[in-house]
């Protein structure tokens, strides 16, 4: 047909082009690590790596990266390299070579030559364009290289001849004092730069083409994945290693030296971070009042919100008839997830807050909490039970069994892994809540042990109506998430109890965090329970 | 025309609700009609009792306990069909108080900021119009301005974060990634979704703040650059999420049918799986824009709570106040006016994210129709 | 699987075209295999274009396809028939290797296409799918208009030119798309249907012209060996004898292997049948004529008469 073109269906082994290539897409990787370094000050600017000062060798580093790519391509294109490019690199190459251009063009226009901003843009966009013909009007294997080559080598360049060293700075002159420093600029255009030049060497990898293009973008995805993964992990580590002394602080294992559990069995270990309260004679303060508020909140949030989201979630999928009711209940379950939570803190101020007794309250605290995780249970309750199939229903029914029978009896216990899962997952969102509590719950930042709140005990009946009370709902107490709060906005004078302020928030959120992704591991390892057992019936 | 079929529709649709009440009611024994009407009734005044913040709401709700329990020994099948329905509607309700609760405490302020424009007076538009918020020196003045400015900075650099660094990670876990990673890396995205906000916000107050001020040489702490930068990272797991289900749901067959003519995996996906899940992609980007619009911890405690416009406007490196913060931050001194004027921050906040909600539920029902057109 | 056949009548002991007698057990460690229906080699006039050598595929621990061999000649039709699961569609996914899509398939054996292994690493997979292009099952056209269907492929591996940059630099080449297109279309006994709506979107097709439609997206490539997984399952009559006639006059130009569970449709259209029964096992391989009407092995003559299957 015309023009399909034809290449050979078996390719030679690994060459040594290919092994360049590799080696080139590995500097770039390099770059990356080092420009990650930099950034957060692993790797000093102004001092040496491998005896290099840092910016030599980053910009040294940029001009062999850029030296090689466009090597590559102008070889493929004098045919040296033997490669598959296509007419042209194309429009969202061109674009993507074209704003780091712009950047730079815009830069030297408007400070370097002075233009101003106008010059700027004028300047930015004059190379910016220039940029965007050398890579979408040439062949695929010069224009994916050179641009972005020489962008590298310029970069390079810069940090290299100093132009741009460890001191540069550059006041933007705005009336709200900020500047560019050498120290944000540096690891940051290496950082793209390196991205940059990853892309193309990828791509010469590939040898162009449509394969070229495959292995770019897979580069940058799997980079992509590869961050937010170890952003995760960095994450939690950080909070663990910064929280564990201060969490551990005053520990101890060992028989009997742990507080009484239901007045008789006497635990092997004592953490007193997480059983005691803060009191001027403890030798180690903790937060227990704000771990146990926390569980009464949960607890409280789901005996609201279960019951009701998995009612409501019968009635729609088993009674209701699709139609109009469904899709309105539906459309504003979906508005009721997405509402902030400080909407709901907000709702709980002026419509609990009154009705319990004007001020704020564990109860409070409760139903509110209770009003975010009702939409989740809904929606994910759903889920399941729209997931179980119709023949079940319909066997139960045959056999003349009742609908809520078949219900109870079918329905249900088939959905209960979604249901579960979901619930507990929902539970682990609404935990680490901060906003809702702060407006209908709150309580202090340090909170005495002796204010643990003891909601069983405290029910009392009384001889007005409604006959039944229980003080200790209606009180303010602690819970993690707010108790981290009231820390980190108290400052610095937290007060002389706590010895180490500093290992005393850290802590809090740690056990915060703790508790919150046990949620999140129970939920998902129940998930994967079920599912497991689903494939093996 | 129109107005006639209109009419004669929901006459049609309102005859039939009543047709199925009236079976219902022919279907069921007394007695068991007897016990769903004291469930509904006694529901119903404990509601009204705890709206009128009476003492005797315990009453009622006592009766409908009751009612319950019996009803549920003796007659369980209506029972069941009442209890669900009333939780049904208890769920819209709670929607409904929501809205009437928040657009309630906000009236005063609005009237005393309204403004006479033609000789009509428009409630609360001076709140913007103008860029001043004082709430102790007169002229006291209620501006949403500098907030309005903030959640929009905060949400834009967000959004760059979350989006397409969310789809880049929807595409692998969707289209690349083997089934044992997908394994390992789908629940690390939901445990980054669960990771409190508060601990978000008190590393980013203790580690990134002071870092940024530094590197960028700014007067004091907060920047909306970097709350953007985490609340982008906080909205990443909805775009995640949300886009992998759209792009799952595009059919084997599709791109198969791409593969088959001799297209590499990215060309298929760049041709075929992202544009037939575009509308789906897109929910997904909107839906993140919403957690970035409502987040409150992060940006409550990394900003600096001082309600201005940052001069110049586009000054990323000065953090002031959002919507959000300026609720968390005041509600406890806030009393009267002040606190009227919160609850105006928070109806702007819950009507632009419903708007959003809304508009990427139409989007997702719009695909889904597509593509199960398809089918 | 696990069925073993009854008393089968031995008949003469096969020898494989490529010379070599090998014994006649797979690959797994089960002790004593069924023995194979033989049947006697399958001659045939002019080359063979795609050969496969002993090939197993597993699904984890599911034997779907068990020590294949057979040579399929140029310019041809040949029919893959047998009862469902029997391995027949698996077989014809090892041809492009689209069976690389399942994560948890695994092809052991050798598949030749022009004496070139296309299981060996350094295989050029998008070059392979050019030429032993696919149509499926159901029709799959992307939700795009009739024309952007069937140019996808030349479009995508550079050989047209018609983006907005290509029109911005002049390069533009609508013209020679134009020409692919209709070819493609009059290939497929498509043209005549929607020439006049080109820019319609080609899932407002019906299901038959959507089937022609994949045959021309498939013929847009210019492949070499055009693989059926059963394209008329989903039609109508009149929609399937359209079909049938297109593939009579594709194999003047191609190679085609089709699966299909009709065994009038085999007898009406293919040139040679392969017959696959229970347990991913090739039973027999002969002109079609032979094979319907005194086929080897018994089984094959039960599943033919409809005993079973």
């Amino acid at each position: 047909m015309a023009g399909a073109t034809r290449s050979p269906l078996v390719e030679g082994d690994t060459t040594v082009t290919d092994a360049v290539a590799g080696a080139t897409v590995g500097l770039s990787a390099m770059l990356f690590a080092l420009a990650i370094a930099a950034l957060f000050e692993r790797v000093n600017l102004t001092g040496t790596v491998a005896g290099l000062s840092t910016v030599t060798l980053l910009g040294g580093l940029l001009i062999g990266l850029g030296v090689a790519v466009s090597v590559f391509g102008l070889g493929s294109w004098f045919g040296y390299v033997e490669t598959d490019p296509d007419a042209s690199a194309g429009l969202i190459a061109g674009l993507g070579a074209a704003v780091p251009w712009f950047v730079v063009g815009g830069g030297v226009a408007s400070q370097t030559l002075g233009f101003g901003t106008v010059g700027g843009v004028v300047g930015g966009l004059f190379v910016g364009g220039l940029t965007f013909a050398a890579t979408a009007v040439p062949r695929e294997d010069v224009g994916s290289t050179v641009p972005l080559g020489a962008l590298l080598v310029l970069v390079g360049a810069v940090f290299l001849t100093g132009t741009i060293g460890p001191a540069w700075i550059w006041n933007l002159g705005w009336e709200q004092q900020a500047s560019i420093t050498a120290e944000f600029l540096v690891p940051t255009a290496t950082l793209f730069c390196s991205l940059y030049g990853g892309w193309a060497a990828a791509k010469a990898y590939g040898r162009f083409g449509a394969r070229g293009r495959h292995m770019g973008a897979y580069v940058l995805i799997y980079v992509n994945a590869l961050s937010i993964v170890a952003f995760l992990f960095i994450l939690i580590a950080f909070v663990v290693v910064q929280g564990i002394s201060g969490l551990l602080n005053g520990a101890q294992v060992g028989a009997g030296v742990g507080p009484q559990v239901f007045g008789v069995v006497e635990l092997p270990v004592y953490v007193p971070f997480v059983m005691n309260g803060v009191a001027l004679l403890n030798d180690f303060q903790g937060v227990l009042p704000a771990i146990v508020g926390t569980i009464w909140l949960v607890v409280g949030a789901v005996l609201f919100a279960v019951p009701l989201g998995v009612g409501a979630a019968v009635f729609l999928t088993e009674y209701a008839e699709r139609g109009r009711f469904t899709q309105i209940v539906e459309v504003s379950t979906n508005g009721l997830w997405s509402t902030p939570s400080i909407v709901f803190g907000l709702f709980g101020f002026a419509f609990l807050i009154p009705r319990f007794g004007n001020r704020k309250s564990l109860l409070a605290g409760m139903l509110t909490l209770g009003f975010m995780l009702l939409p989740l249970v809904l929606i994910t309750s759903r889920e399941a039970m729209i997931a179980v199939p119709d023949e079940y229903r319909d066997a139960s029914a045959a056999l003349g069994v009742p609908k809520w029978q078949t219900i109870r009896s079918v329905v249900l216990p088939a959905a209960l892994p979604g249901v579960v899962t979901g619930v507990i997952l929902g539970v682990g969102r609404i935990a680490g809540e901060t906003a809702p509590i702060l407006l209908t719950m709150a309580g202090g930042t340090f909170v005495p042990g002796g204010q643990t709140v003891d909601v069983i005990g405290g029910f009392e009946f009384t001889a007005a109506p409604p006959f039944v009370a229980n003080p200790e709902l209606l009180q303010a107490t602690s819970a993690l998430p707010y108790q981290l709060y009231a820390l980190i906005t108290a400052g610095v004078g937290l007060g002389s109890n706590v010895t180490d302020p500093d290992g005393f928030r850290w802590a809090t959120a740690l056990v915060l965090l703790v508790v919150v992704l046990s949620f999140y591991a129970i939920g998902i390892g129940a998930r994967y329970y079920f599912r497991q057992r689903l494939r093996h019936e | 025309m129109a107005q006639a079929t209109r009419s004669e529709r929901l006459n049609a649709a309102a005859g039939q609700q009543v047709q199925r009440v009236r079976d219902f009611v022919d279907d069921t024994e007394p007695a068991a009609l007897v016990v769903v009407t004291i469930i509904a009734l006694s529901l119903l005044a404990a509601f009204v009792g705890f709206l009128a913040v009476s003492n005797l709401t315990a009453l009622p709700f006592a009766l409908f306990v009751a009612a319950t329990g019996y009803g549920w020994v003796r007659h369980q099948e209506e029972t069941a069909l009442v209890l669900t329905l009333t939780m049904t509607v208890s769920t819209l309700l709670i929607l409904g108080l929501i809205i009437v609760f928040i657009f309630r405490e906000s009236v005063p302020v609005l009237w005393y900021e309204s403004v006479t424009v033609l000789g009509v007076r428009v409630p609360g538009l001076r709140m913007f119009i103008q860029p001043n918020w004082d709430a102790v020196a007169p002229p006291i003045r209620y501006s949403m301005v500098p907030m309005i400015h903030g959640t929009v900075m905060v949400t834009l650099v967000a959004t760059a974060v979350a989006g397409p660094l969310g789809v880049a990670a929807a595409l692998f876990l969707s289209e690349i990634a083997p089934a044992i990673v997908r394994e390992f890396v789908k629940p690390g995205v939901e445990i980054l979704a669960g990771i409190p906000s508060i601990v978000y916000g008190f590393i980013g107050f203790t580690i990134l703040s002071p870092w940024a001020s530094d590197q960028f040489r700014t007067t004091g702490q907060g920047s909306y650059l970097f709350v953007g930068i985490v609340v982008g990272l906080m909205a990443l797991p909805t775009v995640v999420s949300v886009a992998e289900d759209a792009l799952s749901s595009v059919p084997e067959s599709m791109k198969s049918g791409s593969l088959a003519v001799g297209t590499t995996d990215w060309q298929t996906m760049t041709s075929i799986t992202l544009p037939a899940a575009f509308s789906g992609v897109s929910a997904a980007v909107l839906l993140g824009v919403g957690r970035a619009i409502g987040e409150t911890m992060a940006a409550t405690v990394m900003l600096r709570g001082v309600p201005r416009l940052t001069e110049p406007l586009v000054n990323v490196f000065y953090g002031q106040e959002t919507l959000t913060s300026l609720i968390a931050r005041n509600y406890g001194e806030a009393d009267g006016l002040q606190m009227d004027a919160l609850f105006v921050a928070g109806v702007i906040l819950f009507i632009t994210v419903l708007v959003i909600s809304i508009g990427a539920q139409y989007i997702e029902w719009r695909m889904r129709s597509k593509l199960g057109g398809e089918a | 699987m696990s069925d073993s056949p009854q008393t089968q009548p031995q008949s003469q002991t096969r020898t494989k075209t490529t010379g070599s007698d090998q014994p006649l057990e797979t690959t797994s460690g089960e002790t004593v295999e069924e023995t194979r229906d033989e049947w006697t080699e399958y001659n045939f006039d002019g080359e063979a274009k795609m050969v496969a050598e002993d090939l197993d595929v597993y699904y984890g621990d599911d034997h779907a396809l068990k020590s294949v061999s057979m040579e399929i000649p140029e310019q041809s039709v040949t029919a893959l028939i047998g009862p469902s699961g029997c391995g027949k569609s698996t077989y014809l996914r090892c041809l492009n290797r689209m069976n690389d899509r399942i994560n948890a398939a695994n092809v052991d054996g050798s598949v030749q296409l022009d004496g070139n292994e296309i299981y060996q690493d350094g295989i050029n997979l998008v070059e392979l799918r050019k030429r032993v292009g696919m149509v499926f099952q159901s029709p799959n056209p992307f939700p795009k208009s009739i024309r952007d269907n069937i140019a996808y492929g030349p479009r995508k591996h550079g050989d047209i030119n018609t983006g907005l940059l290509a029109r911005l630099l002049g390069r533009d080449d609508s013209e020679a798309e134009r020409e692919l297109v209709e070819r493609a279309l009059k290939q497929a006994a498509l043209w005549d249907e929607v020439h006049d709506r080109m820019d319609d979107n080609a899932l407002g097709l019906s299901g038959g012209q959507q089937q022609r439609l994949c045959i021309a997206r498939c013929l847009s490539v210019d492949p070499e060996v055009i693989l059926m997984d059963e394209p008329a399952s989903a039609l109508d009559p009149i929609a399937t004898a359209k079909i049938e006639d297109l593939i009579h006059d594709l194999a003047e130009e191609y190679t085609v292997v089709i699966v299909t569970h009709n065994m009038q449709q085999a007898a009406r259209i293919s040139d040679q049948t392969a017959v696959f029964l229970t347990g991913g096992k090739l039973v027999e391989y002969d002109d079609t004529d032979r094979i319907f009407e005194n086929p080897q092995s018994q089984r094959v003559e039960d599943y033919i008469s409809g005993k079973f299957g």
